[in-house]
């Protein structure tokens, strides 16, 4: 089975992600991946605690996540698979992360980026980052909660005036 | 589906079920009560039973409130009945979240006991089992 849903969103293991997505997908795996969350040991430990046990949690440095998928421990698991930002999904997908669909779920503003809805907000790097991941295979959406529609993101940032 | 109403002093409820739609999104089958200071008894308690009753199928109703002894869940009180109306004090958001969450083929009974534990599973001091 493996990856059942891949998301962005800058909050990684949150309440929308355990309360909505987990139960909605089925998941029995949470995969975070993440260079900086795999380095701190608080932020990791606090992550791990908050998931509710019978679930399984790996959390690892881009890196350390493409070797697990390609070692295909994970496969006979229902995995939700988290990147914090568009520069890691796709350098993921360079790294060999077989996912074939992205979810925008939260990318909140910062300094430069638009914001294209209640909870997306993209700059020119994001957007490039999108079209040359979407160049590779995977369908992007954004869909904040499961009973949100999914939307195209290309609907969502032809506002841009870019 | 079993019906959710929330019963609390102000708006606490109301702002409750706002923050779980902020979780899970919209929600249906849910309604809040939350008591003034000049709502009489005899408010509150047609209050209560027209939110009930606006939540209910045959599936039946919980009632949670915010806390054992207060107006709202004295007046709730009232409304207990074995597989229609189940009562559960201290309402909290893991809570209610675990009651969008975990409804499917349990009885009304069943489902009361889940979440008054989880409720207070809830719960934690942090500090006890994370090391900074």
């Amino acid at each position: 089975m493996s990856i059942v849903l891949t998301r962005i969103d800058s909050r990684l293991i949150h309440g929308q992600v355990l309360e909505a997505w987990v139960p909605y997908i089925h998941a029995n795996c949470i995969v975070v991946a993440n260079d900086t969350v795999a380095a701190a040991s608080f932020q990791k430990n606090l992550m791990r605690a908050a998931v509710p046990r019978g679930i399984k949690v790996v959390i690892g440095t881009l890196a350390e996540i493409a070797a697990l998928f390609s070692s295909h421990d994970l496969d006979p698991l229902r995995v939700l698979l988290l990147f914090a930002s568009s520069e890691d999904a796709l350098r993921a997908h360079r790294l060999g992360i077989p996912f074939e669909a992205l979810n925008l779920g939260n990318m909140h503003g910062g300094e430069g980026k638009v914001r294209l809805s209640c909870t997306i907000a993209l700059d020119g790097s994001d957007i490039a980052n999108l079209t040359n991941l979407e160049v590779r295979g995977p369908k992007i959406v954004s869909q904040c909660v499961p009973s949100d529609r999914e939307q195209d993101w290309r609907k969502l940032i032809q506002h841009m005036g870019q | 589906m079993i019906g959710l109403v929330i019963a609390t002093h102000a708006n606490l409820g109301a702002e409750i079920l706002l923050a779980t739609e902020m979780i899970i999104g919209a929600l249906s089958q849910a309604r809040a009560v939350g008591i003034r200071k000049e709502d009489s008894v005899e408010e509150i308690r047609s209050a209560v039973a027209g939110a009930i009753d606006d939540v209910s199928d045959n599936e039946g109703v919980i009632v949670m409130t915010d806390m054992f002894g207060g107006t709202p869940s004295n007046i709730s009180l009232a409304f207990l009945e074995p597989d229609r109306v189940e009562v559960l004090t201290g309402v909290n958001l893991p809570m209610v979240l675990k009651f969008f969450n975990s409804q499917e083929g349990l009885s009304l009974a069943e489902l009361a006991l889940l979440l008054q534990s989880y409720g207070q599973q809830g719960i934690t001091l942090p500090s006890q089992f994370l090391n900074r």
